[in-house]
């Protein structure tokens, strides 16, 4: 089956191993995600003001496209994934809330003529960890393993944005189970820690680094204590956020010892035997290859 | 028992109805549980607790509420929102102070200077993120 995919503007620069390696493992699920044709940004975080329209013009010109991205496709679901989780939760957001007030999606339409795209109100925003939950299953995942991740001991990182707020979660937002079951999926060990949502800081990070690094420590330090080797994420933001800072910290002189930073996908791609190099491994700060050899997971004779 | 050190003339609530109108919120929901400050990830680095920020909502203290760093460290992690008893959106409110700074005293605001290696190293999403929520952009 082929889904309509939005990459969204990281998916391209930083996580370019996060796309890669997320399309790799959709091929070998048969979900394959396909990129939709002139796609926007989306603004990055949602507006929570009640009254700035010009705000939410973007997201629905992204769904309007992705709509008629799915007519090509053929047999396509009427739904559009994302692998970024604010992607996630701003085209989730603003999707419902242009279906509760079709007065504010026709004046939203009234701007997109330009373009000549109408959005119907008939599209759904995934994430991808929704979809290998509900349309591929945990044992399809399972099935496909080839190299289990044995001595892997994964803490599952959901950041605020996939399970905030009502309109955008993907799961229950006090006890996640997804990223947990693909973890344990692939044959490796998983870590329950209290930390899996504590906000790592966000957009702080351009200009207030200080609260960013307040953040990492007590998250780095909490996935460590319950014994994990490495932490997964969905969110590029969070990424840079934990992997960055780490490298950051350890110049400081805080924090000794950084641990790697996996996208979900990229751990998928090494379980399930694809190349190495839709990872893109060079572009992490903390070098994730070094633990991957020391279990022997990479480099084996095949 | 006289109340009248407690103003709510027409400023004060000009500023509360503004930040409702925003916001979409009804700012007297709140009881002051603490619920919002005590969940909140950056708490020890705001000048004043979320629930005293709304408390001088309800009351109209504009100043006092510009004055304080309480809605320009919120990450917008939507925690206080998801947890509220009284099914406010706090984080709204939180955004309502920031676009109400944006929108009528942006003389207020500093203006970032960012340095090109930074601009070059900080994911784009971060960027726009950032501006989205700090700049009238």
């Amino acid at each position: 089956m082929k889904n309509s995919y939005f990459p969204g503007c990281n998916l391209k620069t930083e996580a370019k191993g996060f796309e890669q390696s997320a399309i790799a493992v959709s091929k070998a699920l048969d979900a394959e995600l396909v990129e939709m044709p002139e796609w926007n940004c989306c603004g990055t975080v949602q507006t929570m003001t009640t009254d700035n329209l010009m705000r939410r013009i973007a997201p629905v010109r992204v769904l309007s496209r992705a709509s008629n991205h799915v007519k090509e496709l053929k047999n396509s679901q009427n739904q559009v994934i994302t692998l970024c989780s604010m992607c996630n939760s701003t085209l989730k957001i603003v999707n419902a809330e242009v279906k509760e007030n079709p007065n504010d999606l026709e004046k939203i339409n009234f701007q997109l003529e330009n373009d000549d795209l109408v959005y119907e109100g008939d599209m759904e925003v995934k994430h991808f960890l929704e979809i290998l939950r509900d349309d591929v299953g945990y044992e399809n995942i399972a099935k496909k393993v080839t190299n289990p991740l044995e001595g892997m001991k994964i803490a599952s990182y959901y950041g605020c944005m996939l399970l905030h707020p009502e309109k955008a979660k993907i799961d229950d937002e006090e006890m996640p189970t997804v990223m947990e079951s693909i973890v344990l999926s692939l044959g490796a060990e998983v870590v329950d820690w209290p930390y899996f949502k504590q906000c790592c800081g966000s957009y702080h990070i351009v200009d207030r680094d200080d609260i960013v690094n307040s953040q990492v420590v007590k998250i780095i330090r909490n996935a460590k204590k319950t014994g994990a080797n490495a932490l997964i994420v969905a969110c590029p933001l969070c990424a840079y956020n934990l992997d960055n800072q780490q490298v950051e910290l350890e110049k400081l002189g805080v924090e000794k010892e950084p641990i790697p930073i996996f996208y979900f996908t990229q751990l998928m791609a090494i379980a399930m035997g694809l190349p190495q190099k839709v990872n893109h491994f060079e572009d992490h700060h903390i070098n994730p290859i070094l633990l991957l050899k020391e279990l022997g997971l990479i480099g084996k004779k095949k | 028992m006289s109340y009248d050190y407690i103003e709510f003339g027409d400023t004060e609530k000009e500023f509360t109805s503004k930040i409702e109108e925003i916001s979409g919120q009804n700012i007297f929901s709140c009881y002051q549980c603490g619920k919002c400050s005590a969940g909140c990830a950056f708490s020890n680095l705001m000048e004043k607790t979320i629930n005293h920020t709304m408390q001088l909502v309800q009351l109209g203290k504009k100043e006092k509420v510009l004055q304080s760093n309480t809605h320009w460290v919120c990450a917008s992690c939507l925690t206080c929102t998801v947890r509220c008893p009284r099914e406010i959106d706090v984080a709204a409110v939180m955004e309502a102070i920031r676009e109400y700074t944006l929108r009528y005293e942006p003389e207020t605001i500093e203006r970032l200077d960012l340095p090109e290696e930074l601009l070059k190293k900080i994911p784009n999403i971060a960027l726009v993120g950032s501006f989205r929520k700090k700049s009238e952009l």
